[in-house]
C-alpha cells in the first residue's frame, strides 16, 4: 500500500515561489498506474517524495510495512533508505546503472546492501537476468549494453529484493520503439504479479495500458 | 565483494592519474622509512659496539658525553688517583687513552687514532679483535691498523702514517675486520698523541672490574672519590645514546612529515575528484537504498587502498634505499647506518594508512552529503 495525503512541495526560485506538487492525495492500488502531464507539471517531483528522495512542504506519503503502515515522509534519512531497499525498486530513464559493475554485479547491488551471502545474491541475481532475456550478458558492463539492455538490467535490479512497489519513471524514454515493448512488457508482467507499479511518462499511448492513469497540471490532480 | 570491486575498479578506471598518486604516496612512505632507518641503524650499531667493548667503565672529563672525541681534558693525576684507588674499588686495570681524530671532507679522508698506552693491545679494549697481519700490539714507532680503514686506505705493513710534520709512525700490524667501530680507527702508542697534541692530558679512562655486577656502583664511588670525572657504564652511554638517537628521530621525522603532507594532499585531490566525477552514481546508490554511510565507507575506502598499496610499495622502495645506503656506508666506514625494522616498517604502514584515512574523509563526507534529488538531477 502506497498513499500519498495532501501532498504539497513548495520550491523557492528567488522571489517566486513554484508550487511544484499541490494538495496531491491518492492511494495507489496494485497494477499500473500511470501519472501523466505536460512537462513542468511536476511528475518527478512527486515521484520524488513517494519515494522519499525528498521531503514534502505539507502532507505525508505513508507505505505499509509488513503489518504496520509508516508515514514515510516523517522519517529521517537511513530509514527512509532502509524502507526504500525492501519496498520499493526502480527504473528511471538512463543512468540507471553502476558504469563499475557488471550487470550480473548490478542487479545484484541491492541484496549487498540488505546483507544476502554471495552466493545466494549470484544465484538470485543470474536468475532474474535471465528472466528479462539477459543471460548472455551476465558479465557485461554497462556501457557494452544497449540501452534497451541497460533498461532490463535495471528492471532486474528492481526485482532483486521482490519489492511490492516499483517505480518507473519514463523507462522508454529513450529506446526505439522495439525496445521499449520489451521493456514495457517485462513492466506490465510484474503490475500482473500484484505489485504497484507507479509508471510517470508523458507518453499517453504508454498510459493506456495503465489499470489507472493520474493527470497533472501545475502539480495539481485533474480528473478525466 | 561488490564494494572491493567497486573501489577497485574505480581506480582502475583512471589508470594514469591513480598511478601518479600512488607515486606520490610510495615516494613518501619510502622517504619517510629511509630516514627513519638510520635511527634504527644507530641503535643497532650502538648496542652492537658496546658489547664488544671490553672494559666496563668508562671514565671521562665531567660534561662530556661518551663518543665525543675533542681535545684530552683529563690531567695524569686523574690517572694516578684511579690506580691508587684500584685495589680497594676492585678494578682490575686501568687504561689511559687519547683520541686524536683528522678530518676530511669525506669519509676516505678522514682518520681516528687512538692511543694506547705501552704494552696495551687493541685487544684489551675490543676483545673480538684479531690480528691478520704482523703484531697486534704497536710498540714505540708502531701503529696498529682496523681491518676496514687498512682495505680502504690501502695501509699495509710498512706503509708510513703522518700525523703531523713530525710525529710519523710505521706500519706494524693490521687487524681482521670484526664489524664496528673498532675496524675503522688506527691504534698507535699515546705518546705520539700527545706529542701532535702538544699536552699530557687524556681523552678517556678504560676501567675494568673484577666484577661487572658492580658497574654501577663503582661507578659512583669514583665519582664521589675524584672530583671533575664522570665514570660512565655501558648501560649508561647506551641510555644516553637512545636519548640522542630518540630526539633524531623526531627531527627526521618531522622533515619527512613534508613529503607525507603532500602525498596526503594528492590522495585528498584524486578521491576528491572522483567523487564529483560519480555524484550521479551515489544518487542512484542512495535512490535504490544505500545509506550515508555506505557512500561514505566506500569513498573512504578508496583513499585507504591508495594509502595501503602506496605504503606497500613505498616500504618496498625504501628497503631498496636502505640497502643502497648501507652497500656504501659499509664500504667507507665498515657500519650498516640504515636498517628497516619489523617495527620500523609497521610504523610506516600505520602512517601510510593513517593518511590515506585523513586524504579521504573530506571527499567521503562530501560525498556522502549530497541530497539524494539533487545527486540523480546531475547530468
Ligand atoms: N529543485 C527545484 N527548484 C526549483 N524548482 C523546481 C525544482 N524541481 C522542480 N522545480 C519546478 O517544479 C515544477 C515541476 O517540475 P518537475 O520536474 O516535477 O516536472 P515534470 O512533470 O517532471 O517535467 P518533465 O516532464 O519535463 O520531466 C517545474 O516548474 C520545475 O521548474
Ligand atoms: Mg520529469
Amino acid at each position: 500500500m502506497l498513499e500519498a495525503i495532501h501532498l504539497t512541495k513548495r520550491f523557492h526560485q528567488g522571489e517566486i515561489d513554484v508550487v511544484a506538487v499541490d494538495r496531491f492525495s491518492h492511494r495507489f492500488q496494485p497494477g499500473i498506474t500511470a501519472v501523466v502531464g505536460p512537462s513542468g507539471s511536476g511528475k518527478t517531483t512527486l515521484l520524488n517524495l513517494l519515494a522519499g528522495f525528498d521531503t514534502p512542504t505539507e502532507g505525508e506519503v505513508r507505505v505499509q510495512d509488513g503489518e504496520k503502515a509508516v508515514v514515510l515522509s516523517k522519517l529521517d534519512e537511513g530509514r527512509r533508505a532502509e524502507l526504500r531497499l525492501r519496498l520499493m525498486g526502480f527504473v528511471f530513464q538512463q543512468w540507471n546503472l553502476i558504469p563499475t559493475l557488471t550487470a550480473l554485479e548490478n542487479v545484484a547491488f541491492p541484496m549487498m546492501l540488505a546483507g544476502h551471502r554471495l552466493k545466494e545474491r549470484q544465484e538470485r541475481a543470474a536468475a532474474l537476468l535471465a528472466q528479462v532475456g539477459l543471460e548472455k550478458r551476465v558479465k557485461h558492463l554497462p556501457n557494452r549494453l544497449s540501452g534497451g539492455e541497460q533498461q532490463r538490467v535495471a528492471i532486474a535490479r528492481s526485482l532483486a529484493l521482490d519489492p511490492p512497489i516499483l517505480f518507473a519513471d519514463e523507462p522508454t524514454g529513450n529506446l526505439d520503439s522495439a525496445s521499449g515493448e520489451r521493456v514495457m512488457e517485462l513492466i506490465t508482467s510484474q503490475a500482473r504479479k500484484g505489485r504497484t507499479v507507479i509508471l510517470v511518462t508523458h507518453d499517453l499511448e504508454l498510459a493506456r495500458r495503465a489499470d489507472c492513469v493520474l493527470r497533472l497540471r501545475d502539480g495539481r490532480l485533474v480528473d478525466g | 565483494m561488490e564494494v572491493l570491486a567497486l573501489v577497485y575498479r574505480n581506480l582502475r578506471a583512471r589508470p594514469v592519474r591513480s598511478l601518479l598518486t600512488l607515486l606520490g604516496i610510495v615516494v613518501a612512505t619510502a622517504s619517510m622509512v629511509l630516514f627513519m632507518s638510520f635511527g634504527e641503524g644507530l641503535r643497532k650499531a650502538l648496542g652492537a659496539e658496546l658489547s664488544s667493548v671490553g672494559p666496563a667503565l668508562l671514565v671521562l672529563p665531567e660534561g662530556v658525553e661518551a663518543f665525543s672525541a675533542g681535545y684530552p681534558e683529563l690531567r695524569p693525576e686523574v690517572v694516578e688517583r684511579l690506580e691508587a684507588l684500584a685495589g680497594e674499588l676492585g678494578v682490575t686495570k686501568v687504561i689511559p687513552s687519547a683520541v686524536f681524530v683528522r678530518g676530511g671532507f669525506d669519509p676516505t679522508s678522514s682518520f681516528a687514532f687512538q692511543g694506547l698506552p705501552q704494552g696495551v693491545s687493541p685487544k684489551d679494549l675490543y676483545p673480538n679483535l684479531e690480528g691478520a697481519e704482523g703484531v697486534v700490539t704497536p710498540g714505540k714507532g708502531g701503529a696498529v691498523v682496523g681491518g676496514t680503514i687498512a682495505e680502504r686506505n690501502k695501509l699495509g705493513l710498512g706503509k708510513t702514517l703522518r700525523l703531523s710534520p713530525e710525529v710519523s709512525l710505521e706500519v706494524v700490524g693490521v687487524l681482521e675486520r670484526a664489524g664496528g667501530i673498532a675496524d675503522s680507527v688506527i691504534y698507535v702508542p699515546i705518546e705520539a698523541i700527545h706529542a701532535v697534541l702538544g699536552t699530557k692530558n687524556y681523552t678517556s679512562v678504560l676501567l675494568s672490574i673484577r666484577d661487572d655486577r658492580r658497574a654501577e656502583e663503582v661507578a659512583a664511588a669514583i665519582e664521589a672519590r675524584i672530583p671533575g670525572v664522570d665514570a660512565q657504564t655501558a648501560g649508561d652511554v647506551l641510555r644516553f645514546a637512545e636519548r640522542a638517537v630518540r630526539i633524531s628521530d623526531l627531527v627526521r621525522f618531522g622533515i619527512s612529515l613534508v613529503a607525507l603532507l603532500v602525498g596526503g594532499l594528492l590522495v585528498a585531490n584524486t578521491v576528491m575528484m572522483s567523487v564529483y566525477e560519480r555524484i550521479r552514481e551515489f544518487g542512484l546508490m542512495r535512490a535504490i537504498g544505500a545509506r550515508r554511510r555506505f557512500i561514505f565507507g566506500l569513498v573512504l575506502l578508496e583513499a585507504l587502498l591508495l594509502g595501503l598499496v602506496g605504503g606497500l610499495l613505498g616500504l618496498l622502495l625504501g628497503q631498496v634505499a636502505s640497502f643502497a645506503v648501507n652497500w656504501y656506508t659499509v664500504r667507507e666506514v665498515g657500519l650498516a647506518l640504515s636498517s628497516v625494522t619489523p617495527r620500523l616498517a609497521f610504523f610506516a604502514l600505520l602512517v601510510a594508512l593513517v593518511l590515506g584515512l585523513l586524504a579521504g574523509v573530506l571527499p567521503a563526507r562530501t560525498a556522502s552529503r549530497i541530497p539524494v534529488v539533487e545527486a540523480l538531477g546531475r547530468v
